[in-house]
């Protein structure tokens, strides 16, 4: 009988149920919409509450998960339809086309070093982050493969300078592309890898469970919140992780968007968006402890940077974070009860002042940052409709997966044999994902 | 294997344009066809392709290679897929070293060519030495069986227990209390979402599974006397209604729960029966004797503060106080609507759908006071009566409330038992009482020790849901060895040579997985299917008695010699973790940040690996200076590596510095796998500061 497993989602979250799994004897299917594994985790600088370095604790599960017999990936893939069988799922899976010959590709970086057109990347743009058209997701991004811009062709980059630019050839009666550089470059390398003409491939799978393990998004803020995309400075806490990031787009280097000069004096504004109207109604419970992460760390860079957090509640939930919030106490962060009434900029420096109602005194002031820090809630993938739909399971009113019995059957679906584990089910940190996941997995082999 | 004569092929990659466009590829190889016991050496334009790897393989028969040296990117990608090649080709992939000339030599010196491929000539001259000295390495097993011991029969307990049950095996319940249920037996009732369920509903359903079950069997008023051996090999003694029970078991799970912390002599607890903890609430509402006080009169008042004994000096957040809180205001108001009940708090968040209940608790005429964080309400007796006067943070203004009934949301600490079963066991706790997990993000279910298994509120209190969350979780960890019938640890591990030994007990004290035992002669014994190879015994021991496979101390001699051979005066001889500084050293490679090409590095395992003698080795041998690079604390792939070497290489330090070397020449660095920049940082101050620039 088949008894193989498929894993929607790549993030710690699914790589853990993936392992655990695997490690127990089952074939392993573990898919991502995106080119690489390793989800948001892959993309932080650090872990609360002891500033683990992300990356390096990832990305060895991540090479476990690539080398493991058991498992196969399946990145860029997405679940299109899925029927049930009898005791089994037969699900039909299209893999987007990355143009490049995965086989083949060692990850050499040839192509993007001859690729022309840089332009902002879609996580890091707002922070300095640039990417080619031809590009890896992530230095350890695994499978180690470039992906190349579906907008690349067609000339659609023509104006941004594409090495297209002046071929007259209509491209959809070509479909070679000799001309491009980075297919040069590749041949050149001796690998011929890039396959601008490759299609989406139909993949069919045969399993007996499934783990929906899609995770979670940062909640992007709306323009003109707290001054968000109308002052300069103004960025999100996921920008300012990145931000932070050794091996991030700045290198480290806390920066300011406007005028790149280092930030020496920065507030972060906690619960931003939350209980608006179109905001995240709930307490995502992370950002306290990501807030007291980033001011540890940014005075770790250089200890004359003067932090300030602006907060209303306190959650330091778990183990080991009240001591976390301490150390940043004791390290020197500001913290402030307070109410933001409002946000605006100087025209000319750029500069970011607060208004705020502080809560012990009642008293209004305003106080003037480098740069503002808006520390944003999780909220559900924009991707869970459509995947509940397919999979005809529900979401609760959040937009999060549903579990049918969270007291007695946890982690379990409407649907017998599909899971859930991870920021599917709502706002969650990484030790809890790797729990869930950990009991999906066996829930997923029994 | 020794009287073979030995004959080692060395395979140095292209990497198209990317190695080959810096280094000398062609030059590389004749010099290596020049050194000791090489007998073929060969260049590859992209040596991980599959048509590469088949002609590797022809070349490693054809010419009766039984070393094979790569020298081509890093081994944290690509050493799998190398070792598998050479398996194939029939030789013990044990016999492969390693060498990165891409990120550590054609990547970071793209504008010195001619210095880059002297480097990768000294990386492929290491790697030989090395490689020479190599031997057969074999992955280790050790038999489990399908037993499995569960000490607790709480909720997360008996959630495990079903779970080992259902897949097959045998699962042992070890409570202490005559009835399974834990701390669920004295609260009244969960809620979740919109669910909302009696706890004994809970209790009830999972006791009838269990005595159901005829692979379960639970022990109860069982103590645990004693428990000896290791996963695949427990003997335990119980002590069970008087009787002594012997069980041979295979793997563990740590289920021990919590208990409330006694607030004792604090808000008037103890002094005035009126006030009462939150679980001594739950017990009155469990058994419906809520409105009944001293047979007097009804409540009226009900008075609940939260963060009693918490969020201090001594101790954290409780963690589950503020919904609890919630949860029981809005039971009492179910009793009797007319209740006025106050939740003083100091910080009130509520994770998604603890919303609800949030918004029902208002909606239900629940107030809410908040006081500021170092001004707790004060508690008096006047008149016989109980007086809580607070600080409204938010109007500032003070309040007096006069409760017929007080509620103490204490924290809570771990079962009293914790001490002994940690010493049974020989795992770790903290200091608020609760067992330690073996990684706090990515190892939560797991103990250092292979097959001891952790869950529940012994690891830190949480809520219902996630109690039975990690209940299954940790029956999946116990599983993977039991349904697999054995556990395997890699070649690299460590092997003692008992013939100096003088039963220090420093290896077995110091191995960071209990992986050596010691018999009844004192002599210690490695477990090998337990040993992680990071190699801190064989560094610390002072006799000198234990050698790691693949990272002896004769090979790593071997790599320190060769690399110090010629100019030793202009090169920094390095020490690097696989795990997160050879990260570091890669991530500065893929960023192509230029850096001096004065290093060599030798990768070791673990940054504790790195024994003085071979600082001092190099040393003698004229190095310019000597970098030790380790994980960034607090992360270390073998838990307290880091922390070792640390204490290691201040020891040598003084050492060095008695027999006159100049110390500051010995450099520690700890990187992160994401911090190249930092790695390249590193090596251009020591080439500045060593006057080599």
């Amino acid at each position: 009988m088949n008894d193989s497993i498929l894993i929607i989602g790549a993030g710690v979250a699914g790589i853990n149920a993936a392992l655990n799994a695997a490690s127990y004897g089952k074939k392993v299917y573990l898919l991502d919409d995106t080119p690489s594994i390793g989800g948001m985790m892959a993309r932080l600088d650090k872990t609360f509450p002891t500033n683990d370095c992300s990356i390096c604790i990832e990305a060895p599960q991540m090479y476990e998960v690539d080398n493991h017999p058991n498992i196969e990936i399946l990145s860029n893939t997405e679940v299109r339809r899925l029927k049930k069988g009898d005791g089994d799922f037969k699900v039909r899976l299209v893999q987007k086309a990355r143009f490049i010959d995965e086989e083949k590709c060692t990850g050499c970086g040839a192509c993007m070093e001859a690729c022309p057109v840089s332009i902002p990347d879609e996580m890091d743009g707002r922070i300095f982050g640039n990417r080619k058209l031809v590009f890896m997701p992530f230095p350890q991004a695994v499978p180690n493969v470039a992906v190349i811009d579906p907008d690349c062709r067609f000339g659609k980059m023509r104006e941004n300078g594409a090495c297209v630019g002046g071929c007259v050839v209509d491209c959809s009666q070509c479909r070679e592309c000799p001309i491009a550089l980075c297919v040069k470059a590749c041949q050149k390398e001796g690998k011929d890898a890039v396959r601008l003409w490759q299609s989406n491939k139909n993949i069919n799978v045969d399993v007996k469970s499934i783990i929906v393990a899609t995770g979670i998004m940062d909640d992007i803020p709306a323009e003109g919140l707290h001054g968000y995309k109308v002052c300069e400075n103004v960025i999100t806490n996921m920008e300012f992780e990145r931000l932070m990031n050794a091996g991030g787009p700045t290198a480290g280097q806390i920066i300011r968007p406007s005028d790149r000069k280092h930030a020496h004096k920065i507030a972060w504004l906690q619960c931003a968006g939350r209980g608006l109207e179109h905001g995240v109604p709930y307490c995502s419970k992370v950002c306290c402890m990501i807030a007291a992460k980033q001011t540890i760390i940014t005075k770790e860079h250089d200890a004359s940077v003067e932090t300030s957090i602006f907060y209303n509640d306190l959650k330091a939930y778990g183990k080991g974070m009240w001591g976390f919030y301490e150390k940043a106490a004791e390290a020197g962060i500001r913290y402030v009860r307070a109410r933001p009434y409002d946000v605006f900029e100087d025209p000319e420096t750029k500069n970011v002042f607060i208004r705020y109602e502080e809560l012990e005194t009642g008293e209004l002031r305003k106080e003037e940052f480098d740069l503002l820090v808006l520390s944003t809630g999780l909220v559900p993938s924009d991707r869970n409709k459509r995947l509940a739909k397919i999979l005809k399971i529900d979401l609760d009113k959040f937009g999060f997966f549903k579990e049918e019995d969270p007291i007695m059957a946890p982690l379990e679906t409407k649907v017998k044999g599909i899971y859930l584990c991870g920021g599917a089910t709502g706002p969650i940190d990484i030790s809890e994902s790797v729990v869930q996941a950990t009991a999906a997995s066996m829930k997923a082999v029994l | 294997m020794s009287d073979e004569e030995i004959r080692v092929g060395v395979f140095v990659c292209d990497c198209g344009s990317n190695i080959a466009a810096f280094v000398n590829v062609p030059e590389v190889v004749e010099y290596s066809k020049g050194l000791k016991n090489v007998v073929f050496a060969d260049e590859g334009k992209w040596s991980c392709s599959v048509d590469a790897l088949a002609s590797m393989q022809e070349s490693i028969k054809e010419h009766n290679l039984n070393r094979v040296v790569i020298a081509s990117c890093t081994p944290r990608t690509h050493e799998p897929v190398f070792k598998a090649t050479v398996k194939e080709a029939g030789l013990n992939p044990y016999l492969l070293e390693f060498v990165s000339i891409r990120e550590q030599v054609s990547w970071v010196h793209m504008k010195e060519p001619e210095a880059a491929t002297e480097k990768a000539k000294d990386l492929v001259k290491m790697g030989v030495a090395k490689a020479i000295l190599l031997e057969e390495g074999e992955e280790i097993r050790l038999p489990v069986g399908t037993d499995c011991m569960i000490i607790g029969g709480g909720l997360a307990g008996m959630t495990a227990a079903l779970n080992i049950a259902e897949q097959g095996f045998n699962a042992y319940i070890v409570e202490k209390q005559p009835k399974l249920g834990g701390i669920l037996n004295r609260v009244s009732n969960v809620s979740h979402d919109h669910i909302d369920m009696p706890a004994a509903d809970i209790v009830k359903a999972k006791t009838d599974l269990i005595e159901a079950n005829p692979n379960i069997t639970a022990y109860t008023s069982t103590e645990i006397e004693s428990v000896n051996g290791y996963i695949g090999n427990y003997k335990v003694v119980l002590n069970s209604n008087g009787e002594t029970v012997n069980l041979d078991i295979s793997t563990v799970i740590v289920a021990t729960g919590m208990r409330e912390i006694e607030p004792e002599g604090m808000f008037q607890y103890g002094n005035d029966p009126r006030v009462v903890t939150q679980l001594q609430l739950e017990e009155r509402l469990r058994n419906s004797e809520f409105g009944i006080r001293n047979s007097e009169s009804e409540i009226k008042n009900v008075v609940i503060i939260n963060c009693v004994g918490s969020k201090n000096e001594e101790r954290g957040c409780c963690a589950i106080g503020c919904p609890v809180s919630v949860k029981n205001a809005l039971a009492i108001k179910k009793v009797n609507k007319d209740i006025n009940v106050h939740i003083l708090y100091r910080d009130l968040s509520m994770v998604k759908d603890e919303q609800i209940h949030l918004q029902a608790a208002k909606a239900a005429g629940v107030k809410f006071l908040r006081f500021p964080d170092d001004r707790y309400p004060e508690v008096t007796k006047e008149d016989g009566n109980l007086s809580v006067s607070v600080n409204d943070l938010l109007l500032g203004s003070e309040y007096k409330l006069r409760p017929d009934l007080l509620v103490l949301t204490v924290g809570f600490t771990g079962d009293e038992t914790i001490d002994a079963i940690r010493g049974h066991l020989k795992i770790s706790t903290n200091k608020e009482g609760f067992f330690q997990e073996r990684h706090i993000k990515l190892g939560p279910l797991d103990f250092p020790a292979d097959g001891v298994a952790l869950c529940g509120c012994a690891k830190n209190p949480k809520t219902l849901k996630e109690t039975c969350e990690e209940g299954i979780g940790a029956a999946m960890r116990a599983a993977i060895p039991m349904k697999n019938g054995f556990i395997e640890a890699e070649g690299i591990v460590a092997d003692i040579d008992l013939t100096n030994c003088d039963s220090c007990s420093i290896c077995w004290k110091r191995c960071p997985y209990g992986a050596i035992k010691v018999n009844e002669n004192k002599e210690p014994e490695v477990i090998k299917a337990l040993c992680k190879g990071c190699g801190l015994c064989a560094a610390d021991c002072p006799k000198e008695c234990i050698t790691i496979v693949h990272y002896s101390d004769e090979q790593l001699l071997a790599q320190v010699e060769a690399a110090l051979e010629e100019n030793p005066e202009k090169k920094i001889l390095g020490f690097v973790c696989h795990w997160c500084a050879l990260g570091g050293v890669d991530m500065a490679g893929v960023s192509r940040l230029q850096y001096p090409p004065n290093g060599r590095l030798i990768r070791v395992m673990c940054s504790a690996r790195v024994p003085t003698k071979l600082i001092e080795r190099a040393y003698e041998l004229g190095a310019a200076g000597v970098l030790v690079a380790g994980c960034e604390f607090p992360t270390c792939h073998y838990i307290t590596g880091n922390y070792a070497c640390e204490s290691r290489i201040k020891r040598a330090k003084k050492r060095l510095a008695k027999k006159g070397y100049n110390a500051d020449n010995l450099w520690l660095t700890w990187c992160s796998a994401a911090d190249g920049p930092k790695f390249a940082n590193v090596m251009r101050d020591m080439v500045k500061e060593l006057g080599l620039g």
